[in-house]
């Protein structure tokens, strides 16, 4: 640029950029590729370990064998459809409810299959989905309660035929 | 495919007031996979899958969910409610194509 930087285009440049920025032209990645602009940034090709760090970051993350209930058939048959029911026993009042379940399928190619927002009128902390299976896996629920307390259960599907292909 | 878009919605009958009611949803939808061409690369296109389903009872969001292509075809999902009153519960899909589908189920006390 060859003309100088007077105090007036400075000014007329930082309006500029504060315009992108509440317009949240900023604030917005660039999506990685086509498809992932409408694909929100939940649903990515990754290893489930970036998933979970990607979504959870670093938190720490509680065994709730005891309080989830993850009901998934131990063999599918049809790994395209897989009935997946998940219930956590925990009060569900406006002070402490259950806030997000998260359904994860470790060696699907989109490890985070759902994720799924409850809010107290709820009363009850249950989610069903039918879900595809690419092969045998772990899957796991992931809550996080309204308190941002983190607690994970899975357990393992043996799939017959996968239902993920591409 | 005509069908695309068509939703059932299951309540149980006979709810009474402050039961907790399980509803389950399904919508006729292709959810559209990931292709690889011959060389195992990923088609770019604009697959159509639904990306978001909102349930709301009374006018009041209930459950939502956020969906990626790992669910099933025609996928069915079911969420729990506190019945308070007579009314209608009304579940939203939203998928990548623009197409927006919706329906309105009655919780009716017996």
């Amino acid at each position: 640029m060859a003309e100088t930087l007077t105090r007036r285009t400075a000014l007329g440049r930082l309006g500029a950029v504060g315009v992108a920025v509440a317009t949240g032209a900023l604030q917005r990645p660039a999506p990685a590729g086509a498809q992932a602009a409408s694909a929100t940034a939940l649903g990515l090709q990754e290893p489930v370990q970036d998933a979970l760090k990607r979504v959870f970051g670093g938190r720490p993350m509680k065994d709730g064998t005891a309080l989830i209930k993850l009901d998934i058939p131990p063999i599918a048959e049809n790994g395209a459809v897989v009935p997946v029911n998940v219930e956590v026993t925990a009060p569900m009042t406006p002070a402490s409810y259950v806030k997000t379940i998260w359904i994860v399928a470790d060696k699907n190619r989109i490890p985070i299959v759902a994720k799924a927002t409850l809010t107290p009128e709820s009363g009850q902390a249950f989610v069903g989905a039918n879900i595809r299976l690419g092969e045998t896996t772990d899957v796991r629920a992931v809550v996080e309660q309204s308190d941002g307390t983190l607690l994970m259960a899975k357990r393992e599907v043996k799939v017959t035929v996968g239902g993920c292909g591409g | 495919m005509s069908d695309i878009g068509k939703i059932r919605i299951r309540v149980p009958s006979n709810v009474k007031a402050g039961d907790i009611v399980r509803v389950r949803c399904l919508v006729i939808h292709p959810m559209e996979r990931i292709e690889r061409d011959a060389q195992g690369k990923i088609i770019d296109r604009n697959y159509n899958y639904i990306t978001r389903v909102t349930a709301t009872y009374l006018g009041k969001p209930v459950a939502a969910f956020d969906l990626t292509q790992s669910v099933s075809e025609n996928p069915a999902f079911s969420f729990a409610l506190k019945a308070t009153a007579p009314g209608p519960v009304k579940v939203t899909f939203v998928d990548t194509h623009g197409g927006k589908y919706e329906r309105t189920e009655d919780i009716v006390f017996g």
